[in-house]
């Protein structure tokens, strides 16, 4: 007489009373055997869990996603409850969650933190734009042309290797206090970077679709290539004068809204002749830039093409880290935008602000890196995307 | 077979070497004086098999008459093509690789007219050129115009590279092992296909094989190399492929034909072990 129940082994296996539920919550199946790929049909949806590359649907990859945060938010409300010494951690190094979100009415309307986004957004985007559309082009001409990119490569390793935080002190010297010191911050931050992600895409093009364009007849004329290098050059000009006329009037016109509501006259862009000279600027720096490209059609119709999806992705990954950098540069000398709200939070507060900034900045973050996801999907529907 | 012996041969080997790294410690000689010419056959062209044992050179002999980097240009000797020396390569030598080569990027429509695009022909043109030949390849010219390469089988991929290729009518076709990673049943339907369209097109073929029927079934002539540094060892001329494969490869003269050359190349790869 043993209370216990006998070993498995001396039963017969037919007789053995298995619980299917628990043997599948436990990622095995009645015969103890781990889960592998290609057996999942009958296991249950915790087995899968524990299957190596198990694949989740879209709504299973959200609802994780999810637990994530509330375990987060959880963890925040277990360290901040109760009252003085009863809690965990003191409210000056973290408030509650309470204190913290209630702060939002004051953050979005007394510390205009839509305005402050929207500025920091528009500065990375400009500054990033000025370096992709530098880099690309040239990046692109290295990663075809061997000796191009060996003459570059000492700029592109010093610009790769250059601290960040050295930047800010440079462009502050170089270009001021303004707003052209925070487009060239992150200008010069991504420029070396794009431009060594595009020539590394171009060279990993395998050689073979090269040889086939050869012997299917592609040929280079510089002829044809102005041509197509000249709409580049018009898209450029298009961009230097509106971007860079924008950028010189959008700071006063949204301090000027600050301040008094107002918006001062500006004389139109038109009669101007820096807009003028900018757009000649743009045409000629995107002719040229555009043209060694556009005039082979091997680059033009093969190797760019084919290096463009992953081109796109790294630009994609680079403007999620430039947007953490423009912070740096607004901690230090800012009208506004979120790193100023930030640096107002932590020296006059309230300090919850921080928290909602740092939340805030990524969600845009997530939002500009999925809108992008979602166009490179378009773009590229022969490429298969992460998640 | 005759020959106008006024007009220079299509391609012509006047004794090629090609030394890889030429010059430095890893120098490597692929193949060591190697002649041989084909001449034009007008209303013919002429189907050359090349066979020899793994590493003797196949590949870099098809690429220096291509006119790709790095095979060209030869460390000696001279490639010419009618008389003239190979310079650069052109859609004039079409070129079917092993390895899938069409660009992931198009459709299957785009990658066969991806030439006619190059030469600059208008859209509409260039379409109905390649539904025309995307047909004649025999692919679906609906369903599968618009997939692109990664929804394509192996057969149906190196359709495609045979159809953009020979849509350019270029007067030498080059085939480095194009149907190597074929199972045998779409092995031989695409050596059937391309009989069909090689005899219409009347090009000069080079065709680099690693099975010895494909080689005899196909070509007019087969040259042999040896072993690394390749020679061409010998020529044969067979019968030219004028009966569906699956016919002549029953009869027994071809049966003969093929023992004795895989016996011969067997004996290559054997020295090549024992040197
Ligand atoms: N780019 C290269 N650099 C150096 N050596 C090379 C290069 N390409 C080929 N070789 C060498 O030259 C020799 C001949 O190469 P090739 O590719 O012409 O052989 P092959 O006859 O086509 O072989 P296989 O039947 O395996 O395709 C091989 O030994 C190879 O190692
Ligand atoms: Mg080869």
């Amino acid at each position: 007489m043993s209370p216990t129940p006998d070993p498995p082994e001396s039963k017969p296996k037919s007789a053995e009373p298995t619980d299917p539920s628990l043997s599948g919550a436990l990622g095995q199946d009645t015969e103890g055997n781990l889960p592998h790929r290609g057996m999942r049909t009958d296991r249950g949806r915790l087995a899968r869990w524990f299957t190596i590359r198990d694949e989740p649907g879209g709504l299973e990859r959200f609802l994780f996603g999810i637990a994530c945060i509330l375990l987060v938010l959880l963890i925040w409300h277990i360290l901040t409850r109760g009252e003085g010494e009863a809690r965990i951690v003191d409210p000056y190094t973290l408030p509650s969650l309470k204190k913290a979100f209630g702060s939002f009415h004051e953050l979005w309307f007394d510390r205009a933190l839509m305005r402050g986004a929207i500025a920091s957004l528009t500065r990375v985007l400009a500054g990033f734009l000025l370096a992709a559309a530098i880099a690309i082009p040239i990046g692109v001409i290295a990663g075809c042309f061997p000796r191009f990119h060996a003459f570059l490569r000492p700029l592109s390793i010093f610009g790769r290797n250059t601290p960040i935080a050295a930047l800010i002190p440079l462009t502050l010297i170089w270009f001021g206090l303004g707003e052209v010191q925070k487009v060239m911050f992150i200008f010069l931050a991504a420029v070396a970077f794009i431009f060594f992600d595009t020539t590394m895409s171009v060279r990993s093009v395998p050689g073979n679709y090269l040889d086939t364009a050869y012997t299917l007849g592609a040929r280079s004329s510089w002829k044809n290539g102005l041509r197509r290098a000249l709409y580049f050059g018009l898209a450029y000009a298009l961009l230097a004068a509106f971007g860079l006329h924008w950028l010189s009037e959008a700071p006063q016109t949204i301090i000027a809204e600050a301040v008094d509501g107002k918006v001062p006259e500006q004389p139109s862009f038109l009669t101007q002749g820096a807009f003028w000279i900018h757009a000649l600027l743009g045409l000629l720096v995107g002719t040229l830039l555009w043209l060694p490209v556009q005039s082979h059609q091997a680059i033009s119709k093969v190797l760019f093409p084919l290096a463009l999806p992953n081109i796109v992705n790294s630009l994609r990954l680079l403007f999620g880290l430039a947007f953490g950098y423009i912070m740096l540069a607004e901690v230090i000398n800012a009208e506004f935008g979120l790193g100023k709200i930030i640096i107002m939070s932590q020296r006059i507060g309230p300090r919850e602000h921080i928290y909602l900034c740092l939340m805030v900045i990524a969600l845009i973050a997530f939002a500009i890196d999925r809108l992008i996801l979602i166009i490179q999907r378009r773009a590229f529907p022969y490429v298969s995307h992460g998640h | 077979m005759a020959t106008d012996p006024t007009t220079p041969p299509v391609v012509e080997f006047r004794s090629v070497t090609k030394t890889y790294a030429a010059g430095t410690r890893r120098a490597f000689t692929a193949i060591k004086e190697v002649s041989f010419r084909v001449d034009d056959i007008p209303g013919h062209g002429e189907f050359v098999s090349i066979l020899g044992p793994s590493g003797c050179g196949k590949s870099t002999i098809l690429r220096l008459i291509a006119g790709l980097l790095p095979q060209h240009p030869p460390t000696s000797g001279e490639v010419l093509m009618r008389g003239k020396p190979v310079t650069h390569p052109g859609p004039d030598r079409g070129m079917v690789f092993q390895d899938y080569s069409s660009f992931t990027n198009r459709s299957v429509l785009d990658n066969v007219a991806f030439g006619l695009e190059c030469d600059g022909m208008p859209k509409m043109e260039r379409y109905d050129l390649a539904r025309d030949w995307i047909g004649r390849v025999g692919l679906d010219p609906v369903k599968d115009l618009h997939k692109y390469p990664h929804e394509l089988s192996g057969g149906m991929r190196q359709r495609v590279a045979i159809a953009r290729t020979l849509i350019l009518k270029p007067r030498i076709i080059l085939m480095d092992e194009p149907f190597g990673a074929l199972d045998p049943v779409t092995r031989q339907q695409m050596q059937d296909l391309l009989v069909g369209l090689w005899r219409e097109l009347e090009a000069t073929v080079f065709f680099v094989t690693h099975d010895v029927s494909e080689a005899v079934y196909l070509g007019d002539r087969v040259l042999i190399l040896s072993n690394s540094p390749g020679t061409i060892l010998t020529e044969e001329a067979v019968p030219p492929p004028n009966r569906p494969s699956r016919e002549m490869r029953r009869e027994p003269d071809f049966v003969n034909r093929v023992f004795e050359i895989s016996s011969l190349l067997e004996k290559l790869e054997e020295a090549a072990q024992h040197s």
